[in-house]
């Protein structure tokens, strides 16, 4: 387990945060900390569930970080899923 | 004794060139600090400069400006017209004096640089009135904030700024190095006096003195002018040294070396003059949009220049300049509000109602874009949850201009085709840029800028505060990291941002007649 930075944050959002993240995080993990940078802060919460995309792909829920390939500030994106 | 006319005297004493002899012209101009690009001599004798003016002009007119200037201050810091001035301006001038005052002086010795390596004595003469110019500038802009102290305890960032590692001043430093402070003659000249001040700070300080006039600050306005004519003069240099590169097959060179800086400049300008104007101005006062007057004055000003110099406009400039004016200084605006304990100024969110109406009316789409993210801030703000306004970690920041990344904010705004940043991993590193200007800039001259790290950076590696870095277990930060954030920034708690009218705007409703009539 590894503690790494990357860029990232919830679709809709105006600006790329820094985000750490643990390198066994699942993507829901990860999805729920990109957005607790941008969530209710500047883009208004929904009661939808959080999707990961990295790569222009959607990650499934249960990867992790390092079984998606993600890496130190590599880009991320967090959404709400339709 | 006989007085003989200006004219006939002018150039025999300004031209004081002569042949060396007993040392080489590398010896005496090396490259790294003077750059002639292999023309001969006396190619760069032919240097003259549109602005005529002797060293006795020069000390009269000058000190008819600090007499006139200074009394204002000393009469104006007896009035009570400080504490009357708009909280927003205040925010404006505060945050101008920090980011400018020291800098002027720093400028003073890229003007002493051309004085000593410009490559035509003409121009050294010129170059040493601006070394004058910009220490008077250094020392005028320290001075007055030093008399508002009593009122306004952080006017000692005019002082401080440029001395911390605050992001802004971070920002401001590597512009400023990367301009004049760590430049050669040549490139000091187009960088600095044609494309910085010729092409953005002269007009903007014609704009910021009528502004200043206007809220009633008779104090800055009069500051401001006085400083735009020395700019004037003193500016011009850049146009001569341009032509000299043009007329002998290096208009490529020119072209570059303002390509680069101008992107650089619109940078820092936007996020200094674009909140300023569009947010921080009081409403009654502000007589023109940020984007109006890009359009009206610097645009066209600079595009005329580029034409008569037979130079292109920029090659980012349709598809990536035009549309930033679009929407890049609102999300600086956005951003800088939103960490405001990270800067030395209450920024002024700006976003009441009618300021509301007034953007959209100037940015048809701002309240899709942009206001949307101010509808959740002001619902938070009216739901007592101002904690949710307030930043849990740092944004990342661009390693050329060291202004946050807000992509994101073009790519919602319909300006970028993706909101994804420029990265280059580049000897083992991975950079990240806002822009593929910024990205551009960065890898002309990859030694110049490869070694610089962003406040992101130092977070990252731990020197900021690496006691803290073990607490990063479980992925957040806490405000405990922040706290050393700021004060490796030399933000104490007292000094940091508030909203600048303790939330005002969010309360304010809309007038009724207006809500009736739309």
């Amino acid at each position: 387990m590894e503690l790494i930075a990357i860029q990232a944050c919830v679709d809709g959002d105006f600006v790329l945060n820094m985000v750490p993240v643990l390198t066994d995080d699942t993507m829901e993990e990860v999805g729920k900390k990109i957005a607790h940078h941008s969530v209710n802060r500047r883009v208004a919460p929904q009661d939808k569930p959080l999707g990961v995309r990295f790569q222009g792909v959607t990650m499934p829920a249960d990867a992790t970080v390092e079984s998606a390939g993600i890496g130190a500030m590599d880009v991320v994106y967090a959404f709400y899923e339709a | 004794m006989p007085r003989l006319a200006r004219s006939e005297w002018y150039d025999l004493t300004r031209d004081m060139n002569w042949t060396l002899s007993y040392v080489t012209e590398d010896q005496v101009w090396p490259d790294d600090l003077s750059h002639g690009y292999g023309f001969p001599t006396e190619e760069w004798w032919t240097w003259d400069e549109p602005y005529k003016i002797t060293y006795p002009e020069y000390v009269h007119n000058q000190a008819g400006k600090d007499a006139s200037v200074y009394s204002i201050n000393a009469v104006v810091n007896r009035s009570k017209l400080f504490e009357q001035l708009d909280p927003g301006w205040k925010s404006a001038i505060i945050a101008h004096y920090g980011a400018i005052a020291i800098p002027e002086y720093v400028a003073g010795i890229g003007e002493a640089r051309m004085g000593r390596f410009g490559r035509a004595a003409a121009w050294r003469n010129m170059a040493m009135y601006g070394t004058l110019d910009e220490t008077r500038h250094g020392q005028i802009q320290s001075y007055f904030p030093y008399t508002l102290l009593d009122k306004e305890p952080r006017m000692d960032w005019a002082h401080k700024a440029f001395h911390t590692n605050e992001w802004g001043a971070i920002a401001a430093r590597s512009l400023f190095d990367d301009m004049f402070a760590a430049n050669d003659a040549v490139s000091t000249a187009i960088q600095l006096t044609f494309t910085f001040e010729t092409g953005f700070t002269n007009l903007q300080f014609l704009g910021m003195a009528a502004d200043a006039m206007g809220v009633g600050d008779l104090e800055f306005s009069a500051l401001i002018s006085s400083i735009q004519t020395d700019e004037a003069r003193h500016s011009q240099q850049g146009e001569p040294t341009m032509k000299i590169l043009v007329e002998n097959g290096k208009a490529d060179v020119a072209q570059k070396l303002i390509d680069h800086m101008f992107w650089r400049s619109w940078k820092v300008f936007s996020l200094l003059t674009g909140l300023s104007m569009d947010y921080y101005t009081p409403l009654e006062h502000r007589r023109h949009s940020f984007g109006e007057f890009m359009d009206e004055l610097i645009n066209k000003q600079f595009l005329d220049q580029f034409r008569d110099l037979g130079l292109e406009k920029p090659w980012y400039w349709d598809d990536q300049y035009q549309k930033e004016q679009q929407w890049l200084h609102h999300a600086y605006h956005l951003g800088v509000w939103f960490w405001r304990p990270t800067v030395w100024w209450n920024p002024d969110a700006g976003v009441s109602p009618r300021e509301r109406d007034w953007l959209e009316a100037k940015y048809p789409g701002w309240n899709d874009s942009f206001g949307k993210y101010w509808d959740v801030i002001t619902a938070n703000v009216r739901a007592d949850a101002t904690e949710n306004t307030l930043p849990e970690t740092l944004p990342i920041v661009c390693n050329m201009c060291h202004i946050p990344v807000c992509t994101p904010a073009g790519y919602n705004a319909g300006f970028l085709d993706s909101p994804d940043p420029h990265i280059l991993d580049y000897r083992g590193r991975r950079y990240t840029f806002c822009s593929e200007p910024c990205q551009w800039i960065f890898e002309q001259n990859p030694a110049r800028f490869q070694g610089h790290q962003s406040i992101v950076d130092r977070f990252l590696a731990g020197q900021i505060a690496p006691s803290l870095r073990p607490d990063f277990e479980g992925g957040t930060i806490t405000t405990t990291h922040l706290a050393g954030v700021l004060e490796y920034m030399g933000v104490s708690l007292e000094e940091a941002g508030q909203d600048a009218t303790d939330y005002a705007w969010a309360f304010e409703e809309r007038d009724p007649a207006v809500v009736e009539a739309s």
